[in-house]
């Protein structure tokens, strides 16, 4: 099989997914559409240099990552990861959060509240954008620390912590009161 | 191990992550301590039933058909679109020159298009709308962007882009051997939903977005000059309203961007102020 083949078949598997995550990291559809056909367009100029034993979709998702930093810089706007203003570094170890985030972690209560998938979808939206990432990457995408890490260029700690972080306050909003009114994310306390 | 260290790492466990050295402590853990296992249930449970649903939607349809498009559009082997270290540098060197030109020409001649002016300076949501102007201008220069429409009259442009748009597109015939309209698409200057065309003049790139007039308002440019002129990136950027419509026109060949909409007999006189293009 030749490259281009190769390549058109193994994007097009991925399309759903690649689209999903642009439209994660821009901010707005057209942006997203853009952020689309540039990494695709980079992706096939490298596609030579990819290992074929790992994984393309985590491939092309790191080649997107870098495009949007790359974009962000040309544009003269801040990329997601530097409106976070949390101290991931602080945070490596997991096991600190429950000192730092005593959030009740009590799943059964939500289950009792019957939330549809809809409020957990809500609930995951309005994450803070870096904790989001993180979160659809594990959630929907499927993807092991490892690989969000490549995708990310961060340490696996810090995913964990994010990760973490993530899940507990989706968590903590679905756990709150009726879970009538969804937090915003100033709610959060970010 | 305790329960918070156990609690703490719920989230790896089920996610078969924990640190290896941690598992078994983990298990063990796990089998004695009735509470945390009655959590981790819990969260087995939550997770079959809101997050294993949860997938990425499909991509919509004219998504699909734009990189379908794409893709077709690929050279049959990626080295073919593979930068080499010679094209880095000849556009290393291209770019030094062009520098030292512009430098020269800017600081000799006070350039036309180059020079700041003083209603532009500071003038953000205009210097906003160029950069955006420009960088759609290199997609569609550059392929990055397909038109969805392609040699076609202007009339037929016209009519196409009125079944897309909310507002009218109206455009120029074309009045010259050496204008040609090669495509247009629907496209945005960041948020602005446009109108976006692609000629070439003289064998040159320009491209002509058109949007409504509300919407050109909303961003709070001044009326006066009419003509906005500047430079960005080195592209020409003329910028205006007029009959309903606001423009935003780029190019690398400054006033001749305009044979776009004026005939080579008209004179072009570009203009050294704003009153001189209006006799347009």
């Amino acid at each position: 099989m030749d490259d281009k083949v190769e390549f058109q078949e193994l994007f097009l598997a991925q399309l759903d997914s690649v689209h999903h995550y642009a439209l994660l990291l821009a901010r707005n559809t057209s942006e997203a559409d853009d952020l689309l056909q540039e990494t695709l367009l980079r992706a096939f100029r490298g596609f030579h240099s990819f290992k074929r034993e790992l994984s393309f979709k985590v491939w092309v998702f790191k080649i997107m990552k870098n495009t949007h930093i790359d974009r962000a810089r040309r544009l003269r706007v801040r990329p997601v990861e530097e409106e976070w203003q949390g101290d991931d570094e602080q945070r490596k170890d997991p096991s600190r959060e429950v000192a730092l985030y005593p959030v009740p972690l009590n799943p059964e209560e939500i289950l009792l509240r019957r939330v549809t998938i809809e409020q957990v979808t809500e609930a995951i939206t309005n994450l803070p954008p870096v904790l989001r990432e993180v979160v659809e990457l594990r959630e929907m995408e499927g993807l092991s620390y490892q690989q969000i890490a490549e995708i990310l260029g961060k340490p696996i700690g810090t995913i964990m912590s994010r990760l973490y972080r993530g899940r507990t306050l989706v968590r903590s909003v679905l756990e709150g009161p009726a879970s009538a009114g969804f937090k915003s994310r100033s709610a959060y306390g970010l | 191990m305790v329960c918070s260290d156990a609690r703490s790492r719920v989230f790896q466990y089920l996610d078969q992550e924990p640190p290896e050295e941690q598992w078994s402590a983990l298990e063990s853990h796990l089998t004695t301590c009735r509470d945390c296992r009655r959590l981790v249930d819990g969260e087995r449970r939550f997770r079959e039933l809101y997050m294993a649903p949860l997938r990425p939607d499909p991509a919509p349809q004219h998504v699909r058909d734009q990189i379908a498009r794409l893709l077709d559009a690929l050279p049959d082997r990626p080295a073919a679109v593979a930068r080499s270290p010679w094209t880095l540098r000849r556009r290393l060197v291209a770019g030094l020159a062009l520098f030292a030109l512009g430098t020269l020409l800017g600081a000799g001649l006070g350039g036309f298009f180059g020079g700041e002016r003083p209603w532009h300076r500071g003038n953000a949501p205009l210097m906003r709308l160029a950069d955006a102007s420009v960088e759609q201008h290199q997609k569609l220069a550059r392929g990055i962007l397909p038109p969805d429409i392609q040699h076609v009259a202007p009339k037929a442009a016209e009519q196409w882009f009125k079944a897309r748009l909310n507002f009218n597109v109206s455009l120029p015939e074309l009045r010259g051997e050496d204008l040609t309209l090669l495509g247009g698409r629907v496209s945005h200057l960041r948020d602005l939903e446009v109108a976006a065309l692609h000629y070439q003049v003289d064998g040159k790139d320009v491209s002509l977005f058109i949007m409504p007039l509300d919407k050109y308002a909303s961003l709070g440019l001044s009326d006066s000059p009419k003509f906005k002129l500047v430079t960005r990136q080195g592209y020409d950027v003329i910028v205006w309203a007029s009959h309903g419509a606001a423009y935003s026109l780029v190019s690398e060949i400054g006033g001749r961007s305009c044979l776009v909409c004026h005939s080579r007999e008209e004179k072009l006189d570009l203009p050294t102020d704003s009153r001189a293009h209006d006799k347009l």
